[in-house]
């Protein structure tokens, strides 16, 4: 008898040890994968180490996609942050890069997000309630002023048709601080996904145009080599997660997103070579600890591997999955808000053990405002305890080898393998976006996660258990309330200062570039840099192309 | 005789678009026997127009954007003007701080529901909202 046999031996008879002992008949993950008691050699009698594992930097980069790992360069640490006024929003840029933060993210508002200005009635009210408002270029200067943002990267969260204005108007504020935009650091979203799933988006694209525009931003900065170093594109599998679906789906509908993106742009004649290595994934740090560990892993395999057996990229550099997380705001409760401290806390634990590259930290108080100053601080302290005081940057991957991780990683990649076939099968993204098949995954996603909490089956602290009375009342977090007038004097400036017949002709031309299908970014670059704002840049995209309501089905 | 259905269209003002809680309430109202209009994206007076055309009798409005107050008032003060600021049961869902649910209340609104609510409690006020509405 071999020493497996013998452990299979050991195991079974250490079974009969639990049988009948156990809290309830099954215990699952979040994704809902049923799990063993307990992995032993037995589980991983199959695996190859070198074929699934490897070494981190190496195929299939499993154990991370840097050699060095946190022992070369710890994670970046860029909280997602903007609220009332540009202005308003830089103080706050300002105050979390003296205590220590890394990189910088811009969260616009709604109406930065639909293209729409503050003299719009039906969006007015909105100004700076859920974001810094970026209507025009000023604003966007007005934003990262005084930031040193020729050596730290700045993520733009917009998507699609903002995402080519708001980086263009960027673009321009960078090359007026005397800066090269070869030497542009940072990221859009630029993610249509995000913005048809896990948020929607008012007056909104159809979505192969939306397919279009993103694509525009990638090649013009990429391929065509205007802004190398910039990630044109975030896969922000984050926003499809927070509406309620599983870690699998949260992949599946990634790289099916990925997928389209870069067919549609292998479709228009470029190289795989020329943008792939600048893609870059967003994932979601969601509450089953060694669940989200093992996606992370998982993720770096599957990457690998559609690179390299699909589009058959040799490039080593090309092959790796970069990623982003933020810790799940839709796991924060408004009952008790001091434990969301703790939630964030494990949740930034497990994407660190999970080999992440940059890192966003919620906020306590989200269920309840935006983030007050104070709050934002004790998120940033969160990531700097795991950083200096936990010793967990010391070893790579260091749950790597573990049977249950080890297990798990292969038993997700298989399943996610399964959900994109099942995605391919239906048509695809944008197919499944435009039937409405998306909407339908997602809204039965909702309402199973709203049983399971209802039912009890799903716990949640303060919400269904160990719920308390008392609740501790904490000071809520308002923006400017005159975010809207100060806004529209930004904008009357603006357009009293400009060239106004240079901006009609250059939407005329913008006009005929979209009736062209031409890539729209040379014309938007010199809208915004002849002050052209939001709406009216994105108002020639819904002319030409329509509006589009999604096909919502619950 | 048969209890009458009951309708509610359930809308988001503004361009937040937070649409998890309000498609997950509407599926609750939906499984709980009642005929849910989702109205999505609407301005007020959209939402307004809907609700007077479709007769329906609870008008839920969905907002994590922080805006609530602003677009209450208009709501309020629109179906005011309209004659029919008793004819609906206005409910908000969303991100709304509790300082803010009296401020809602005063301007006629008849509940506030935060992240975390049971929606069988929504279903509930609802029920019970309406009928004491309707015995006035």
């Amino acid at each position: 008898m071999d020493r497996l046999e013998e452990i299979e031996k050991e195991e079974r008879e250490w079974a009969k040890l639990i049988e009948g002992c156990e809290r309830k008949p099954e215990f699952k993950t979040y994704s809902g994968i049923p799990v063993k008691a307990l992995y032993t050699p037995v589980d991983l009698k199959d695996h190859d180490y070198l074929e699934k594992v490897g070494f981190p930097g190496k195929p299939p980069y499993v154990r991370g996609v840097y050699p060095t790992m946190y022992r070369g360069k710890v994670w970046t640490t860029r909280m997602f942050s903007g609220f009332g006024t540009p202005e308003e929003t830089n103080e706050r840029w300002k105050l979390l890069y003296k205590e220590g933060q890394t990189g910088f993210s811009a969260a616009v508002d709604s109406l930065t997000q639909a293209c729409m200005s503050p003299f719009d009635p039906r969006v007015g009210p909105e100004v700076g309630t859920d974001g810094v408002p970026l209507y025009c270029k000023p604003a966007v200067a007005a934003m990262v002023e005084g930031l040193p943002i020729d050596k730290i990267g700045v993520a733009l969260v917009v998507e699609d048709a903002a995402a080519t204005i708001t980086a263009s108007m960027y673009f321009n504020v960078y090359m007026e601080r005397g800066f090269d935009l070869k030497t542009c650091m940072g990221t859009t979203q630029n993610d249509l996904l995000s913005m048809s799933i896990g948020c929607l988006q008012y007056r909104s694209l159809d979505p192969a145009h939306r397919l279009k525009l993103a694509c525009d931003l990638i090649e013009w900065c990429t391929a065509d080599k205007n802004v190398p170093k910039w990630n044109p594109i975030n896969f922000t599998t984050y926003n499809y997660r927070e509406g309620g679906i599983d870690a699998i789906q949260e992949l599946a509908f990634g790289f099916a997103n990925a997928i389209e993106h870069i067919n549609h742009l292998l479709e228009r004649g470029r190289k795989i070579e020329e943008f792939v290595g600048r893609l870059a994934f967003h994932l979601s740090a969601h509450n089953d600890f060694f669940e989200e560990i093992a996606k992370y892993r998982a993720a770096r395999r599957i990457w690998y591997k559609l690179m390299k057996d699909r589009y058959g990229v040799t490039d080593p550099r090309l092959l790796i999955f970069r990623f982003h997380i933020q810790t799940a705001g839709s796991t924060l409760t408004r009952q008790q808000p001091m434990v969301n401290i703790v939630r964030i806390a494990y949740q930034a634990l497990a994407a660190a053990l999970g080999g992440v590259q940059s890192m966003h930290t919620n906020s306590y108080d989200e269920a309840l405002c935006l983030p007050s100053e104070e709050a934002v601080l004790l998120a940033l302290r969160t990531q700097q305890v795991l950083k200096e005081e936990t010793n967990i940057t010391n070893v790579i991957d260091p749950l790597g080898g573990s049977y249950y991780v080890e297990w798990l990683t292969d038993e997700i990649e298989e399943r996610v393998w399964q959900y994109l076939g099942k995605i391919e099968e239906a048509g695809g993204l944008i197919k499944t976006l435009e039937t409405g098949w998306l909407y339908k995954e997602m809204t039965t996603a909702f309402n199973k996660r709203r049983r399971m909490i209802e039912s009890g089956e799903e716990k949640v602290i303060g919400v269904n258990c160990y719920v308390t009375d008392e609740e501790i009342p904490i000071r809520v977090f308002r923006t400017n309330p005159n975010a809207q007038e100060i806004e529209k004097k930004r904008i009357e400036k603006l357009m009293a200062e400009r060239d106004n017949r240079k901006v009609e002709e250059l939407l005329d031309k913008l006009r005929k570039v979209c009736e062209r299908e031409e890539n729209v970014m040379p014309t938007v670059m010199e809208l915004t840099r002849e002050g052209a704002i939001n709406q009216e840049i994105c108002d020639v995209y819904r002319e030409v192309w329509g509006e589009w309501k999604a096909n919502i089905v619950f | 005789m048969m209890e009458k259905v009951i309708r509610v269209l359930m809308s988001k003002p503004g361009a937040d678009g937070h649409w998890r809680g309000a498609v997950t309430v509407a599926s609750a109202l939906r499984d709980a026997g009642m005929e849910v209009i989702f109205g999505g994206f609407q301005s007020i007076p959209e939402i307004v127009e809907t609700a007077i055309q479709e007769d329906v009798d609870v008008i839920g409005i969905s907002i994590h954007s922080m805006a609530h107050m602003a677009y209450a008032k208009e709501l309020m003060e629109l179906l005011e003007e309209k004659g029919a600021k008793d004819d609906f049961l206005v409910l908000f869902g969303g991100i709304i701080p509790d300082e803010d649910v009296p401020k809602l209340m005063e301007l006629g609104v008849a509940g506030v529901y935060g992240p975390g609510t049971h929606t069988a409690d929504i279903v509930r006020d609802i029920k019970e909202k309406l009928s004491e509405k309707r015995a006035e």
